[in-house]
């Protein structure tokens, strides 16, 4: 490499200084939107600094987000890991390397549809009486009808299930492709042990393979904040509350019932410094 | 070498398998079909299999105009905006993999850290500053937000591109008498193409699916295809289910276009790890 040439310069400077005014201009003015009293009915609007923030602690529909994107990160992330691993172990140990490849295609696929197809086609599959995925439940009860969609109870791990069907298809193919560049050794000399699968995945790949696993849940509970789509074309937020994460719920608030603009805002904000924060101190353990 | 080839155990995850695939693709193609039915054929409390395919569906959903002015601000939006990612994003990645140095891993961290903007923090303030500027819901609006996701999501991707591309062929340019942007033009860019072109497309699959952005910047003219196909649905109760899932098949063809490719940067990216 030459020592002196301006190619750095010339090309990162404008590049970040592009995505440093793209990123910043909204976020400082996230904040700014905030503190005031903007609607989107009316044009004027005056700076009411911490008073957004005050009311969000007393709404009691602002906590049950919280506490629903919570759940939504959790059931999300533990359920995709899990498939993950599961199916891409399962594909290592039983398929063969013509399978393996068949297999890879088909679990990409789910995770590049756009969320509202993926919405879609299984807000049609959960359907009550038409539905193909509540089919076998008719089938078997003789026509009972189940309505995962509209239940409080199981609405959001049926918007849930649909998120998984993208991720953990997709992670399992990872996972596959990371079990793939493991040296052979050790798994042949746990074999020669007479180490069950199970006992040898448990034990020695999948310790061997921490570092990249705590990166991928690492991605999977950056997507998760992604929920706005699945949700907002599924349930919008409902049955009642049930499935209103805090970006439904901010856009709720923004734009279809009151229009509160700043009141939104004062919400994404709270919602950007927590996930800033948290990924930030994530990402530096990851590293370290 | 203790392994056996039979037992019940290894039949049992040949099953899991199996079924895994078809969960993967029976629910799209199940679309699919039903894109061809006819609403009676649709709505039946048994599945139907056996039915008269219509083509009314899709031609109704092409058609519409709604439906083909989504279309061309998708792709109007979606194009320009990788294509400002390629121009911007690449030669940046090439710069922080090739000339590192003490900043090097905070701009990786700080492109990495745009992703951990909520869509909706950014999606609020951008809709008050385009309203006020007088470019809410055009396609330039679009176009400024969705480059913000392209560059940053190609240059994550083209770093590591770009360090797998071997030194050694660089550095023989060089002494070749290569400047460093001829060398960043005739080797690196080439050598490295198969891995960019699919940061290039994963950035297309990306803004093509966004959805909240493109909903909180549009009302009538800017409106790309996620947000129309979404509206179909809230045509009252009486919902054309055979519409509604034909516009579910043309909103997922593009993404689709680019498995392959994008199957072939997963492999790629993984060969370089095992070497």
């Amino acid at each position: 490499m030459p020592r002196r040439s301006s190619l750095p310069v010339t090309f990162v400077v404008p590049t970040l200084v592009i995505l440093l005014i793209l990123s910043m201009v909204p976020t400082l003015y996230a904040i700014v939107i905030a503190l005031q009293n903007r609607e989107l009915s009316s044009a004027d609007y005056s700076y009411v600094w911490f008073s957004n923030f005050y009311d969000l602690f007393s709404d009691r529909r602002f906590l049950n987000a919280v506490w629903v994107s919570v759940k939504w990160e959790i059931v999300t992330v533990a359920a995709t890991m899990t498939v993950a691993i599961g199916l891409g172990v399962l594909m290592f140990e039983v398929a063969s390397p013509r399978l393996r490849n068949i297999y890879c295609l088909l679990f990409i696929i789910p995770v590049l549809l756009p969320r509202v197809s993926a919405a879609f086609v299984w807000k049609f599959a959960y359907h009550p009486l038409y539905g193909i995925a509540t089919y076998p439940y008719r089938l078997l009860t003789g026509g009972m009808i189940f309505d995962p969609l509209s239940k409080p109870a199981t609405a959001l791990f049926a918007v849930a299930s649909v998120d998984v069907w993208q991720w953990g298809l997709f992670f399992a193919v990872i996972v596959l492709k990371l079990l793939e560049t493991l040296p052979r050794q050790p798994i042949e000399a746990a074999r020669l042990d007479h180490a069950r699968s199970w006992q040898i995945h448990a034990y020695v790949t999948l310790p061997m393979l921490k570092a990249p696993l705590v990166s991928l849940m690492f991605v999977k509970m950056i997507e998760s904040l992604r929920s706005f789509d699945l949700i907002y074309v599924m349930t919008r937020g409902g049955p009642g509350v049930a499935t209103e994460t805090l970006d439904m719920y901010a856009f709720s608030q923004g734009f279809i019932e009151s229009g509160k603009v700043s009141y939104a805002s004062a919400m994404a904000v709270l919602m950007m410094v927590a996930t800033v924060i948290t990924f930030t101190m994530l990402w530096k353990r990851v590293q370290a | 070498m203790r392994r056996p080839r039979t037992g019940v155990g290894r039949l049992l995850g040949k099953a899991v398998l199996a079924f895994a695939g078809f969960m993967a693709v029976f629910p799209l193609l199940w679309t699919a079909l039903n894109s061809l039915k006819n609403n009676v054929d649709i709505i039946t409390r048994v599945p139907r299999v056996v039915f008269t395919p219509t083509l009314a569906n899709i031609s109704y959903i092409l058609g519409r105009d709604s439906v083909l002015t989504g279309l061309y601000n998708s792709v109007v939006a979606c194009g320009v905006a990788v294509l400002v990612g390629v121009v911007l994003g690449l030669p940046a990645a090439y710069a922080v993999a090739r000339y590192p140095n003490r900043w090097a891993g905070d701009i990786q961290f700080f492109v990495l850290s745009l992703r951990f903007l909520p869509p909706v923090a950014v999606a609020i303030p951008l809709m008050v500053i385009w309203l006020q500027v007088g470019l809410y819901d055009t396609l330039a609006a679009l176009i400024v937000t969705y480059s913000l996701l392209t560059i940053s999501v190609i240059m994550w991707l083209a770093i590591p591109a770009f360090q797998a591309v071997p030194k050694e062929v660089e550095e023989a340019a060089f002494v070749d008498g290569y400047g460093a942007y001829s060398v960043f033009w005739r080797i690196a860019l080439p050598v490295a193409a198969r891995s960019l072109a699919g940061a290039v497309a994963f950035s297309f699959v990306l803004v093509w699916n966004e959805f909240l952005i493109a909903l909180m910047l549009s009302s009538s003219n800017a409106k790309t295809l996620p947000i129309v196909a979404s509206e179909l649905s809230q045509q009252g109760m009486n919902v054309p289910w055979g519409i509604l899932n034909a516009s579910v098949v043309l909103l997922s063809l593009p993404p689709l276009l680019f498995l392959g490719v994008l199957s072939g940067f997963l492999n790629s990216v993984f060969r370089q790890k095992k070497t």
